[in-house]
């Protein structure tokens, strides 16, 4: 039983994160229609630059860590203003293309710092003892990690709710000849989609280099293992990535704690989101909570 | 027709069978029997380093997977980012078959043809099966498909025993008329059979493209519910255009494990998929002419980065892996510059060459 609640804690420790990785991938898609596949380079390049503002500037680290988000909210700006701007009107399918470049061109540039190739990790800043519960063990930096997360996501959630840009930004993703007509900036809602989406990945990142240690495959693959989390909750539904990535966390865990070893299977948290993901666009493409849009070719 | 079969100019069309001949000229088919004949008959006269002659079959491999990606991508208007997948289905296909039967036996040796075909038609399942989801939905949705396929497929490959883990699985020479084909005339003989085979691929999809079957594509891409009226069923064109690529992708496949004479898991990865959506991007979406152009393109800016790097590596400390940092950047480059500034690829500057010709001996 311990086993299970064991499975079951860390289950949502790794899926907050995921709901984190997928909020800005949802922000942009929502806003946008853009699929973004260059969503884990940016959450790789978020994490390092936290990494090198702590480790080699010797900024504390909650400091750097609001730096990085701050840093990354102008870069994803930039990327949209100098890529993705002169796109808006092309068709779809350009749009992702660019972005797939984007990810090849990120990729090729860390590859180009020592980040690309060796592996890191923060310097521990919280006691290393974990805490043990009923046999339960869950480290600090899981806690705050997990608690940063849902700061984040209640912040998000309120600013999408509430404020002028969140208010003008659901507009655009609900009809932008209105919300132009209503004098709604479009292309500055964009940018400014871009750049929530890589705050909260510079975010995601920085909590995910301190769990597992800061390596460029680790990171960059959380940008793919976003798709099945953001499908499961539907693609354009801020509640269902987060509901979506917790329980992906649990599945991934669940996977890892009770296939793994048996049948000779072995890291199948790594296959399973995918499977599930070809089943959920057979039988339920629109997810949890997605809006059921009638696009019936 | 008019009298003149040489030029293009003062000519119209009263057929519908002229308007969708392959060659519109007596020109073009003077031309493309030269550029053949040139491609069979170069070396006999010339000894290229086995270096570059792997490099040229590479990029016939390249062309016949870029064909399938060309259908799917730039005819049906359908982003496939598993396409290596494909490709590493049909590699896979021989090599499993070589790991059960052993890598010597004669359905390997000697029915090659028959294996590279029974490759093909693996891919075009598979290609099926992960084309599934455009019954339902669109394209945007299909990136992830392919996606998740690509991600199953690494994992099937690097974790099941059978496969080797990834590992090279090894694949028999091969035994023509002359004998078996040994280590110097190796890349020679799968120079030629692949340059059968693309052009038997580049006719079957210009022919293709002249039936309904490839026209109902572009009719879909352009707009399904236009095409539904005309008749077409949008579902199943798409399905249809997977499992077509799927088929290419498995023929390159076999090509590739044959040429390289193993399979192993890296030349399968989603880093290739992108490096194939490379190459459609910026040899030209939906024209036959960019599925040459693209392979040979971004191969050819393969070897110059690896010189670059090579170069670089002089001036710089030699713990640095230049070479992998800039080929994804460079292909990134390329694909978002090409995205932004020639949308349409190497084959328009091709369709600009030729409708300066197209016009000879006027201005306009």
């Amino acid at each position: 039983m311990s086993y299970f609640l064991q499975l079951v804690v860390s289950g949502i420790v790794v899926g907050s994160i995921y709901a984190l990785s997928a909020l800005g991938f949802v922000l942009i898609y929502k806003s946008s229609r853009v699929l973004n596949l260059a969503h884990g380079q940016i959450i790789a390049t978020g994490a390092f630059i936290t990494y090198s503002l702590t480790v080699m500037a010797h900024i504390p680290i909650f400091l750097s860590f609001l730096l990085s988000m701050i840093a990354t909210f102008f870069l994803a700006m930039s990327v949209e203003k100098i890529f993705l701007r002169r796109l808006i009107g092309e068709p779809i399918i350009s749009v992702i293309m660019v972005t797939i470049g984007l990810m090849s061109i990120i990729d090729g540039l860390i590859y180009l710092t020592p980040f690309g190739s060796e592996n890191f990790s923060f310097p521990p800043f919280l006691p290393e003892q974990p805490i043990i519960y009923a046999g339960i063990s869950i480290s600090y930096t899981q806690l705050v990690g997990v608690i940063i997360t849902f700061i984040l996501i209640g912040a998000f959630s309120w600013f999408f709710k509430k404020s002028t840009v969140g208010i003008s930004m659901r507009a655009v993703s609900d009809d932008q000849l209105a919300s132009m007509s209503i004098g709604v900036s479009v292309p500055r809602v964009f940018g400014l989609a871009w750049a929530t989406a890589g705050l909260s990945a510079a975010a995601a990142g920085s909590v995910i280099g301190n769990i597992t240690g800061l390596n460029f495959g680790t990171l960059h693959a959380f940008g793919i293992i976003v798709f099945p989390v953001v499908i499961l909750g539907g693609l354009d539904s801020l509640l269902g990535a987060v509901v979506a990535g917790i329980i992906m966390g649990l599945i991934q865990q669940f996977a890892s704690g009770y296939l793994d070893g048996n049948w000779g299977l072995y890291g199948t948290a790594n296959v399973l989101p995918y499977i599930l993901l070809l089943v959920l666009l057979l039988f339920k493409p629109h997810g949890l909570f997605g809006t059921h849009e009638i696009e019936r070719v | 027709m008019s009298a003149n079969r040489w030029l293009a100019t003062g000519n119209y069309f009263t057929t519908y069978q002229e308007e969708q001949r392959i060659f519109f000229t007596a020109l073009d088919r003077l031309f493309c029997s030269l550029l053949l004949a040139a491609l069979f008959i170069w070396p006999f006269f010339m000894e290229l380093d086995s270096k570059y002659m792997l490099v040229i079959d590479n990029i016939l491999v390249a062309v016949i997977a870029i064909l399938g990606l060309n259908l799917v991508t730039g005819f049906a208007g359908l982003i496939s980012v598993g396409h290596a997948a494909f490709v590493g289905v049909g590699a896979y296909t021989v090599a499993c078959l070589s790991r059960v039967i052993g890598d010597q036996h004669v359905l390997i040796t000697h029915a090659w043809p028959l294996m590279i075909l029974i490759s093909g038609f693996m891919g075009a399942i598979f290609g099926g099966i992960v084309g599934l989801p455009a019954l339902r939905l669109k394209h945007l949705y299909l990136v992830m498909a392919t996606l998740s396929f690509q991600m199953i497929f690494e994992w099937t490959i690097g974790f099941m025993d059978f496969f080797n883990q990834g590992q090279t699985i090894y694949v028999g020479r091969v035994v023509w008329f002359t004998g078996t084909v040994g280590r110097n005339e190796h890349y020679l003989f799968w120079y030629y059979t692949l340059l059968v085979v693309v052009v038997l691929c580049g006719f079957a999809v210009r022919n293709l493209l002249r039936t309904r079957y490839g026209r109902c594509l572009v009719a879909v891409r352009d707009n399904d519910r236009a095409a539904d009226a005309m008749g077409m069923h949008p579902g199943f064109t798409k399905v249809y255009a997977f499992a077509l690529a799927g088929f290419f992708a498995g023929i390159a496949g076999a090509m590739h494990a044959y040429l390289y004479r193993g399979v192993g898991m890296e030349s399968f990865t989603l880093h290739e998929s992108i490096q194939y959506l490379a190459m459609t991007i910026v040899g030209g979406l939906g024209a036959l002419t960019g599925s040459f152009f693209g392979p040979a393109a971004i191969k050819i800016l393969d070897l110059q980065v690896e010189v670059l790097a090579e170069w670089a590596l002089k001036y710089l400390p030699s713990t640095m892996n230049l070479a992998t940092a800039l080929r994804p950047l460079s292909f990134g480059l390329v694909i978002v510059l090409f995205l932004m500034f020639e949308p349409r690829g190497i084959a328009n500057w091709w369709r600009i060459l030729r409708s300066y010709v197209k016009l000879w001996p006027f201005r306009y």
